[in-house]
């Protein structure tokens, strides 16, 4: 294996990033290719990224991969001329060898050449190369055709060692040698090789290779670039038109009614310039959340191979753009949903006709945008949610009573999913079982501030819908006044406000609360929470900011409203982090730090 | 005390010149290392934060980055006294985060030379905690008191800090 002896560190750099993207296409476009497989211009995509990848890699001097590529394009150039025709088994090796690629692409970006073990895939690529491979795909109509086509194969490589195996393949096609890669006949075939060659298994589980993503760098369209420095240079004109304005207020040669016209037009100008470069810098940020989703595909693919269930994966809304740091933290929660859908909520196909319904199950995973939110929710056909046997597994596992069990709600219940170690399963398999998913799930949207619903009927399916925002720098808030100290209250949490007078509290066991319409509201008390000194008297009328984190209504009692705002949120960096009721920190227009409240970690302080 | 002691003379070797920011807290003199000090400011708002240890003062906008602020007398259990107009935050970088100090006033940077610090007597300083004590300064005129600020916060304070 070669050292990276490119001395143009700008050239790998090309070459990493343009082989990243080819290679998180191609996942995608093999998972298409498997369900559309006579789809020519997909299948010449798949080709022409294999071909750049495998020039790329050779022109640079990457052995290994050229190796990979090779056998692979290889493969690929006969289903393209039709000489195979793409079966499940032919995809298996196909993506283990685009696995392979990643990981030896993803050796080279850690700059750590690796001798990695790639005779294992290299050996499952070669059957399909023989003309027995080509016969025993084909449907058994014209497989003379086949054979006659390959006599002088221009996809066979020019190295002659591939061309020996492949012959002796040939020859002893009825009786395959044991050890040498056994023949592609549809099912055996598929968990043979596994057990001769015995590759690195590069697939984690993962959908592999997922840490090729780079995020480190980004690409932007050149017009938003282009309207971002126009809006800069606006802003220099208005910074320049201020300096003005001050110059001519130091030497007093203004009079009043001037200096408050121009600094009001200006004040309104700046204010619209610094909006419109918020947007375009916020839009930047923005990807499309396709990023994440096109690597499900591949994973429910293999799931649905590896627990012998039908899935047809319908993705939704793909386009809908949202913040990059949503991005990166969204992938992991969603996997696991996915995974427990596949495991738990699907039934096998024998279970589903059973039942009454179709062989294959169905999972729609959908994007959409609501207000300053965005949607995501994972729906599927399958069991449902057995809330009895949720239950009884929680008593078991001695994480509720029965007395608690029998005093539960559904959405009590569904809540208990989220425990860190629950599980229903019994042993804990590669795909599920330890019971962590779901409590990362947990830990990931609520860091995202976001909320998570359950819905589930028994026997119809389930469906998982996460509301997340839209970008954690910047939201809209509410300020509110607790004797005289400013908090910020983040807009999204808020239902409704309301000036009341104190006389109308209750106080139910110690708590208090307030009669609203026909819920009651336990109240809590800024104040209180937050020791602040009281300054003056008490005021009979005070106001209650109702606020929603996940199901849980409560009600913030503060002195006085101030307004609404769009703030940054700044972190109060490592020291201060984690204090119970305050998300963050953020800078006030007078340049006073205000805190930003948690409604969620306020809401279980409460309980 | 020892131990404290070590990490200092290992990273001064004996006549190499180190810089120190000099302040004084309660009548006494104390320095740190100039390069871990970022810069010296007045009292600006500070913003209480609720739920923290008696000695963090709160938050302060730093240029757009919010810095907590912990008031050292109160950390060392020194009688508080009212702000002045010698009163100086001391912003310093603990570990790659800034941090601000409350002190009485900033006096100088001075140097000395690492031969110069010896170790404290066991007994001094009343309140200060011992551990972030690195060694005392004898000059003919003075007694500078040597800080390391990193370790002012205990393995327990810094957990109770992050909630962890």
């Amino acid at each position: 294996m070669p050292p990276i002896d490119c001395e143009d560190q700008e050239l790998l750099d090309g070459f990493l990033a343009e082989t990243t993207e080819l290679l998180e296409k191609l996942d995608d476009d093999l998972i298409t290719l498997e369900k559309e497989s006579d789809d020519t211009e997909l299948m010449n995509r798949i080709f022409r990224s294999i071909h750049t990848i495998k020039g790329a890699s050779s022109f640079l001097g990457f052995d290994l991969l050229v190796k990979v590529a090779h056998k692979t394009e290889d493969v690929l150039n006969r289903l393209r001329k039709g000489e195979l025709v793409v079966t499940p088994e032919i995809m298996d090796v196909i993506l283990e060898a685009t696995d392979l690629v990643k990981i030896l692409v993803s050796d080279i970006k850690a700059g750590d050449i690796q001798e990695r073990e790639t005779e294992g895939t290299i050996n499952k690529l070669l059957p399909f190369l023989t003309d027995a491979a080509a016969a025993a795909t084909k449907p058994p109509l014209q497989p003379a055709a086949a054979v006659e086509s390959v006599a002088t194969p221009p996809s066979v490589p020019p190295s002659s060692e591939p061309a020996v195996v492949a012959e002796a393949v040939a020859d002893s096609a009825s009786v395959p040698p044991p050890d040498a890669a056994p023949l592609p006949v549809p099912k055996p075939a598929a968990d043979a090789p596994k057990k001769t060659a015995a590759p690195p298994k590069p697939v984690q589980g993962k959908g592999g290779g997922d840490d090729l993503s780079d995020n480190t760098t980004v690409r932007v369209d050149v017009k938003r670039l282009d309207d971002l420095m126009n809006q800069v240079g606006e802003l220099v004109l208005e910074r320049n038109r201020m300096i003005q304005i001050n110059q001519d207020l130091q030497q007093n040669d203004v009079n009043h009614v001037d200096f408050n016209e121009d600094f009001g037009k200006l004040t309104k100008r700046m204010s619209f310039v610094t909006s419109e470069l918020q947007m375009q810098v916020l839009k930047m940020r923005m990807l499309p959340v396709e990023k994440v989703f096109k690597k499900f595909p591949r994973i429910v693919r293999s799931m649905s191979r590896d627990l012998g269930k039908e899935v047809d994966l319908q993705i939704v809304g793909e386009e809908t753009e949202l913040d990059r740091s949503v991005v990166d933290e969204i992938g992991d929660p969603l996997i696991h949903l996915i995974r427990n859908a596949m495991d738990h909520g699907l039934e096998t196909p024998d279970e589903r006709l059973a039942a009454g319904k179709t062989r294959g199950g169905t999972l729609v995973l959908a994007a959409v945008h609501e207000g300053n939110q965005i949607i995501i929710s994972i729906k599927d056909d399958g069991r449902g949610i057995d809330t009895e046997r949720v239950g009884r597994k929680a008593i078991e596992k001695g994480l509720i009573t029965e007395e608690q069990f029998t005093a539960m709600g559904q959405r009590e219940i569904f809540d208990l999913l989220f425990l860190p170690g629950f599980s229903t399963k019994e042993k804990a398999t590669d795909l599920s079982g330890r019971g962590v998913g779901m409590d990362v799930v947990k830990t990931n949207i609520k860091k995202l501030n976001g909320l998570i619903e359950i819905k589930s009927t028994k026997d119809i399916g389930s469906e998982f819908i996460l509301r997340l925002p839209l970008t954690l720098a910047i939201i809209q808030s509410l300020l509110v006044e607790v004797e005289r100290e400013i908090y910020s209250i983040p807009l999204s949490s808020v239902l409704e406000t309301l000036r009341v007078d104190q006389r109308q509290f209750h106080v139910i066991g110690g708590q208090e609360v307030l009669k609203l319409r026909d819920i009651v509201l336990p109240l809590i008390r800024l104040q209180k929470v937050f020791n602040v000194q009281p300054r003056g008297e008490t005021e009979d009328f005070c106001y209650v900011v109702v606020v929603g984190a996940a199901e849980k209504r409560m009600g913030l009692v503060v002195s006085r409203l101030v307004g609404q705002q769009e703030v940054a949120i700044k972190s109060l960096g490592n020291y201060l982090a984690n204090i119970p009721g305050i998300a963050g920190s953020t800078i006030l227009g007078d340049g006073r730090v205000a805190l930003i409240i948690d409604p969620v970690a306020m809401s279980e302080a409460c309980e | 005390m020892q131990n404290a002691l070590v990490p200092v003379k290992t990273d001064a070797t004996h006549d190499e010149l180190i810089q120190l920011v000099s302040f004084i807290l309660d009548q006494e003199e104390y320095g740190v290392d100039v390069l871990k000090v970022r810069e010296i400011i007045r009292m600006p708002v500070v913003t209480r934060v609720p739920n923290t240890p008696h000695y963090v003062e709160g938050v302060i906008n730093l240029r757009g980055k919010v810095v907590p602020i912990i008031c050292m007398r109160k950390k060392f259990g020194l009688i508080e006294s009212e702000n002045d107009k010698q009163t100086r935050i001391m912003v310093m970088d603990m570990d790659g985060e800034l941090m601000g100090f409350i002190v009485d006033s900033v006096s100088e940077v001075i140097r000395i030379s690492g031969s110069e610090i010896q170790p404290s007597p066991a007994m001094v300083a009343g309140g200060i905690d011992q551990e972030c004590i690195a060694g005392v300064i004898n000059q003919a005129e003075r007694l500078l008191v040597l800080l390391n600020l990193e370790k002012m916060f205990s393995r327990d304070e810094k957990n109770l800090f992050t909630g962890m």
